[in-house]
């Protein structure tokens, strides 16, 4: 009965906000081409040969003539609630972002960002329902559906004759959007990955906490580390707008310098954080687009040439990766994997890139959460650590996890597993982050040691180009940090030997009373690399 | 944002204003926007020092009862620097205590005397990285040299590097820096590295810009060319208990405990026992103060024990020279939106690359600034608008407003920093976005054929520091919000239709004067943006990036 009420009530409210003049109330944006992305397709990143050429317009401003750099992406996120559970079992309510574009991606553990194409997809399937796609996934065991929830051919845009022809122009059905976002937040928040030179269409939805009717809560997206952010799409209430329930709006970004950056609700930050709106945000090089073959040096030095893409120490204070000191020997781009950063020498070269995200619960107040009744912050204490959202040994269970709900749907709410899974004698990328709002937590590696080779989205280079990347066994991060590490298969165990098949390794916190799962003593934030 | 607060138990703390006064202040401090920081102390090379209590004043009304540092002899009024911040004052103690602003390689005195009531004992101040040639006065400690009751002690230091560094309580240091005993030494190169102007360079003539003050204590952070800034804030990070606090006062207070005293020096009266674990610590503090009130000008009459302010403001392309400082127990995620923070040095240490120090830095650099107790950084930030792929000016070529349609000539680093751009308001725009449109149909005079489109105003929430607009700076905002046509005089009606700016008289950042950029640097253990269970507030500000349109006057 209480449920029902909920829903009628943001039923009103979605109602309330279309029936404002000139209000857009929900709405997504993928433009296929743009000023900085003039061609008809804009879907994948062209190989980098060079800076974009810019030439001057009609208009005054600088265009691209020619090598046009980068491609168009977009995502959809729901802002709401959900639950989760933890290790030792407990249904646990968030407030919590959950995927609106890239279902079967997210579902997958991979990011939800499309490009134009894909996410200008309409569905054409049967009615999404809540839970989706867990719900599907369950039922027919197939749900490949990547597009916007809720796109629909703008039939108003169609001079009268219906959706024949209507345009696909962001105008969305509000109904599948709530029928998917409500009550469907994730921990992590959906994963979101770009390129350099990529424009980033990101909708925030606003769908509501339907278990909180009494909170008009607005959330926002705060892209943490973005470098000279402009304040408008920082994502700070108080220093910007931030969206109403009922509603959406678009961030847009260039992508900024390569690294492991993360992003999160900025709206009262102590209670939205803590209960669960943080997510994993990385921009990946340049570098990885060089032909294969071609000199990542020589690459590097045509970055130089464009003051955007340049670092330039002796005027800039702020960057970090000059040309390396030493030329390197042998620099080709290689022929599988990638590169954490334009490194120029191929130093931050990987196999396989995993994000981790460090967070926490305190489930006293995600039950006062849950209730109408005011959080405490000054006792706000932890209980269960989190590795992209789930404690061990859930964190070693492969594929999403699901929850069942307070409507009774189960729902795919911790997407991510963290099994690092590395063949013999590969490197793996630990892109690293902590959102815990509470203390530092320390992640050490039981055996492989961890190379650090970027600190908060910067890489470990002086401002005469050499390389301050340091090997460790533990990290100690606080929220708000992130830090990239390789675990290198490749160089033997100190007693000469080789990584083997078969062989498991840990990463475990050595703050010992964070590897227990609340009452349980056994579990928290600990994972298993396993050697394939 | 839901303003929470726990039912006020019983608590000791005296109130002398009432509870309600969270909202009035978070209102009130909004509205003097014109109130910056910079680094304010007393500059010499003979400080005289006195520890004494008092009640420190927190945003949910509270009074806390504390120790300080205060002057015990008057400084001279030229002593006090920057010089363009008037109003500088010690006459009592003052948490953090007065900010000494000392000379490398220059030795100088620090003589503390003991005004702390007679049961809290001795007490001292450490001087860590720092040479203490010898003392004077006073009775020998555990750590130094101690100011008893009846001694003065006397400090002869020297500083051998320049940067930024702290002083705190060597006596009962978990007790007396918990009361509030410690604050900074602001160490100044011995001369100016080459590359690093005395005086501001040409300064920005910009329309209704034309005087705009030093604020800075010297040229460089340390002897490195690579150390030069513009602007300087000092941030001390620290927390309090107050249940310590509490029992401090109650034992202080305790007329058995007062009378054992008077009878013998060495009694159990003569110290106190006030347990300091568990710690549990319920205000969040930047230079003393919690937010809202950091935002409040230095000096404020309503914050007598808590003289300095945490209340940033920068123009685009300023290096600005961060001194921070971890003074409680913890650490604390000092987290600086905008941009990255390149720290310099650690504890007056610069760090330098070991191929080439003359010439290059190898501090790392961080969007999370990590305070560490005892632990002090400088660090240089800077923000412009590189990489938005949009005019944050909002040109627009098509504009019949000249301020609309000012030019943008790069630099090396792609900046309009040329001699005619110093009198321009868009000094230092980054060229490469000049005039590139962020909407895709604006309402107003600014640019379209963007990318993006913004979501209708009635659906959105405004915030007391948003500027209006998308845009930088009155003119930027101004157009964009239909308020002005250029020469044109605008459409009947249009002025504030796209509803951008918050309801008049509630903002900080109005949209007619500053329309800056405005940053939140807080600490990201967010629990810690909180006053006792309140939220806003604890260590948080807000950090303006304002255009050259606005005169950036901290001088209260």
């Amino acid at each position: 009965m209480r449920k029902l009420h909920h829903i009628g009530l943001l039923i009103a409210l979605v109602c309330l906000a279309t029936g404002v003049a000139r209000a857009q109330s929900f709405r997504v944006q993928c433009p296929t081409s743009t000023i900085t992305h003039p061609a008809a397709n804009n879907d994948s990143e062209p190989a980098y040969t060079g800076p974009t050429v810019l030439a001057s317009g009609a208009k005054g401003y600088l265009a691209p003539s020619s090598n046009v750099n980068g491609a168009i992406k977009c995502q959809q996120i729901s802002g709401g609630d959900g639950y989760s559970t933890m290790g030792d079992g407990t249904q646990t309510y968030m407030f919590s972002f959950g995927p609106l574009s890239g279902l079967a991606d997210i579902a997958s553990g991979l990011p939800g960002t499309e490009s134009p194409s894909v996410f200008n997809t309409v569905y054409t399937g049967p009615t999404l329902q809540p839970g989706d796609p867990a719900t599907t996934v369950d039922a027919a065991g197939t749900f490949s559906f990547n597009g916007a929830v809720g796109l629909a051919p703008n039939v108003d845009a169609n001079n009268g004759l219906g959706t024949v022809g209507a345009p696909i122009d962001g105008h969305v059905d509000p109904r599948p959007i709530m029928d998917v976002g409500v009550m469907n937040g994730n921990i992590p928040a959906p994963l979101m990955a770009i390129d350099e030179d990529d424009e980033f269409f990101l909708t925030l939805t606003n769908v509501g906490m339907i278990m909180r009717p009494d909170l008009f809560e607005q959330h926002t997206v705060h892209f943490h580390g973005y470098p000279n952010a402009s304040s408008f799409y920082d994502g700070v209430p108080d220093a910007s707008v931030a969206i109403n329930i009922g509603g959406s709006f678009t961030y847009y970004y260039l992508a900024p310098d390569a690294g492991t950056y993360f992003w999160h609700c900025h709206i009262t930050p102590p209670e939205h954080l803590q209960m669960g709106m943080v997510g994993q945000l990385y921009v990946r090089p340049r570098q990885n687009r060089v032909p294969v073959g071609n000199s990542l040096y020589t690459a590097l030095q045509a970055q130089q040439t464009d003051p955007r893409t340049a670092c330039n120490s002796a005027i800039d204070i702020l960057c970090s990766n000059p040309l390396p000191a030493v030329v390197p020997a042998s620099d080709g781009r290689a022929a599988t994997g990638n590169y954490a950063y334009n490194d120029g020498d191929g130093s931050t070269y990987y196999d396989i890139e995993y994000p981790l995200q460090i967070h926490g619960f305190d489930p006293s107040f995600h039950f006062v959460g849950m209730t109408f009744n005011p959080e405490q912050f000054v006792d706000m204490k932890d209980k269960f650590f989190l590795l992209n959202g789930r404690s061990y040994p859930d964190t070693v269970k492969p594929g999403p996890l699901e929850t069942q709900s307070a409507d009774s749907r189960n729902h795919f709410s911790q997407p991510l597993p963290s099994i690092i899974n590395i063949t013999a004698g590969q490197k793996a990328l630990l892109r690293i982050s902590d959102l815990d709002v509470t203390e530092y937590q320390t992640l050490a590696s039981l055996g492989i040691p961890m190379k650090v080779i970027a600190i908060n989205a910067k890489l470990l280079r002086d401002q005469a180009g050499n390389n301050l990347a340091y090997n460790t066994n533990s990290i100690t991060l606080a929220g708000g940090e992130s830090l990239d590490v390789i675990l290198d298969t490749s160089v033997p165990k100190p007693d000469g030997t080789a990584y083997t098949k078969g062989e498991i390794y840990y990463l475990y916190t050595p703050n010992l009373d964070h590897l227990s799962n609340d009452a349980e003593n056994f579990g928290g934030l600990m994972t298993e690399v396993r050697i394939n | 944002m839901s303003a929470r607060r726990e039912p006020m138990s019983a608590t000791k703390m005296i109130r002398a204003i009432s509870k309600t006064r969270l909202l009035l202040a978070a209102m009130v401090a909004l509205l003097p926007a014109t109130a910056h920081a910079a680094a304010p102390g007393i500059t010499g090379t003979s400080f005289s020092l006195i520890a004494q209590p008092a009640y420190v004043t927190q945003p949910d009304g509270a009074m806390v009862y504390s120790w300080g540092y205060g002057c015990s002899v008057a400084p001279s009024a030229s002593s006090f620097k920057p010089a363009a911040i008037s109003g500088g004052t010690c006459p009592t103690m003052q948490v953090p205590g007065p900010t000494l602003i000392v000379t490398e390689n220059t030795p100088f005195t620090v003589t503390l005397t003991n005004g702390l009531p007679t049961a809290a004992g001795n007490t001292s101040i450490l001087f860590p990285g720092l040479q203490l040639v010898s003392t004077s006065g006073g009775a020998a400690g555990l750590l130094t040299q101690e100011a008893t009751a009846a001694s003065p002690v006397t400090y002869t230091l020297i500083a051998t590097s320049p940067g930024t560094r702290a002083y705190y309580s060597g006596t009962q240091g978990d007790l007396q820096v918990e009361m509030g005993l410690y604050g900074a030494i602001i160490v100044l190169p011995a001369s100016t590295p080459t590359g690093c102007t005395a005086a501001l360079p040409a300064h920005y003539v910009a329309p209704g810009n034309s005087a705009e003050a030093d604020f800075r204590l010297a040229p460089a952070a340390y002897d490195h060319a690579k150390s030069c800034y513009d602007r300087e804030y000092l941030f001390q990070f620290s927390e309090m208990d107050p249940d310590i606090h509490n029992k401090a006062l109650a034992q202080v207070s305790d007329p058995v405990r007062v009378s054992a005293c008077a009878t013998s020096a060495t009694g159990p009266g003569c110290s106190l026992n006030v347990p300091t674990e568990p710690y549990h610590p319920a205000y969040f503090l930047i230079n003393g103060r919690s937010m809202p009130d950091d935002m409040d000008p230095n000096y404020a009459p309503e914050y007598p024990h808590q003289p300095y302010n945490g209340n940033p403001h920068m123009h685009p392309g300023e290096q600005v020279l961060l001194r921070v400082i971890g003074q409680g127990r913890w650490q604390h995620p000092f987290h600086e939106h905008g941009n990255h923070v390149r720290i310099l040095g650690r504890d007056g240490n610069l760090i330098v690359s070991q191929t080439d120090p003359a010439n290059n830095l190898a501090g790392p650099l961080l969007f999370t600034t990590t305070t560490t107790p005892g632990l002090a950084f400088d660090g240089i930030f800077y923000w412009t608008a590189k990489g938005l792929n949009w005019d944050a000016y909002g040109h627009n070529s098509a504009s019949t407003d000249p301020l609309a349609k000012l030019s943008c000539t790069p630099d090396l680093n792609g900046y309009n920093t040329g001699v005619a751009a110093q009198s321009a308001i868009n000094y230092y725009e980054w060229c490469q976005d000049h005039n590139k449109p962020v909407q895709v149909a604006p309402f107003g005079d600014v640019a379209g054929g963007g990318p993006a489109t913004l979501p209708d105003a009635n659906i959105l929430t405004n915030g007391a520091w948003y500027g209006g607009s998308p845009y930088l700076g009155p003119n930027a905002t101004l157009r964009a919000t239909g308020c002005t046509f250029g020469a044109a005089t605008p459409p009947a009606g249009s002025c504030g239709q796209t509803g951008s700016t918050p309801p008049s008289g509630t903002i900080a950042n109005s949209p007619s004067g500053e329309a800056g950029f405005a940053f939140m640097w807080h600490s990201h253990n967010e629990r810690e943006i909180t006053t006792n269970n309140i939220f806003p507030g604890g260590m948080l500000m807000m950090m303006l990036v304002d255009s050259r349109e606005f005169v950036i006057d901290e001088s209260n």
